[in-house]
């Protein structure tokens, strides 16, 4: 059952990508003062997107860790795991859209980078979260979850300040598509489908990338957790 | 053929190029780790 759960997730995720790539590239249509490479845009805006959502699920599972901690170890060391997936992903999904807006911008606005706030802040967000997966990888002990767990809430105080930025200040990165002045939005019904079932799409195979992830921590704690007992019983 | 439709049409090509080799070789590597875990599992 479990096996043909996945086996379906897998195929369902791969039947949405293959229908995002040809809906961005064939269907929608080009955008009037870009042209083709404003396509960048449904792989761009997506990235971030679920980055964001992965970012909140890593601050869920960062705050279970430290509010069971203490009476539940079991569910702490499954928040925790939560958190170092949520967080690992978020960092895989915004490193493309750290690489995909350049290459845009670099075409769009004739530079790669610009210390605006939408984009320093985007930045700041990466290196949050890979100071995040460094504190995780290289440090030991019995404190390094809870400080994990402080850094990766402190990290997910500066989504909100991404996503406002581009309103908060004047900036080269353009204003809000969606939720931004009353004629934002994609008027044209084509590269709204486009968007949306490329937002689908990566959302799909986040998911999945998340899920196996949560699966490889949670073991990696049950072998260090059987390693320590051995060694103890020795 | 226009040269700037040429490498608007390059630069696209590498964004989606480049967003694909990022996502299929984090994958690899999360696969590599599962493998890995799977002679050490404790059963």
């Amino acid at each position: 059952m479990k096996r043909a759960a996945l086996i379906f997730s897998v195929l369902l995720t791969a039947a949405l990508m293959l229908w995002g790539w040809y809906q961005a590239l064939f269907v929608a249509p080009d955008e009037q003062t870009m042209h083709e490479v404003q396509r960048i845009f449904y792989y761009h805006v997506p990235s971030a997107m679920v980055a964001f959502l992965f970012f909140a699920i890593s601050l869920a599972g960062s705050l279970g860790f430290l509010v069971f901690r203490r009476g539940h170890p079991q569910r702490a060391q499954m928040a925790d795991a939560w958190a170092v997936a949520g967080a690992e992903v978020g960092v895989v999904f915004c490193t493309v859209v750290l690489i995909t807006g350049p290459i845009w911008g670099r075409r769009a606005w004739g530079i790669w980078w610009t210390w605006d706030a939408r984009l320093t802040t985007t930045l700041v967000l990466w290196l949050i979260y890979m100071s995040y997966l460094l504190l995780r990888r290289f440090a030991a002990g019995p404190q390094m979850q809870t400080l994990a767990a402080v850094l990766g809430i402190f990290g997910a105080l500066d989504v909100p300040l991404v996503y406002v930025s581009n309103r908060l200040w004047r900036t080269q990165h353009p204003a809000p598509v969606f939720g931004g002045s009353p004629d934002s939005g994609i008027k044209d019904p084509r590269m709204l489908a486009a968007f949306g079932w490329n937002v689908l799409a990566w959302l799909a195979w986040g998911l999945l990338i998340l899920a196996l992830r949560y699966r490889v921590e949670r073991r990696q704690q049950q072998i260090a957790a059987a390693e320590a007992q051995a060694a103890l019983d020795a | 053929m226009d040269p700037v439709a040429i490498l608007d049409h390059q630069y696209t090509v590498a964004a989606y190029a480049i967003t694909w080799a990022i996502q299929l070789g984090y994958l690899a590597w999360v696969g590599l780790r599962w493998r890995a875990q799977k002679k050490r599992s404790p059963r």
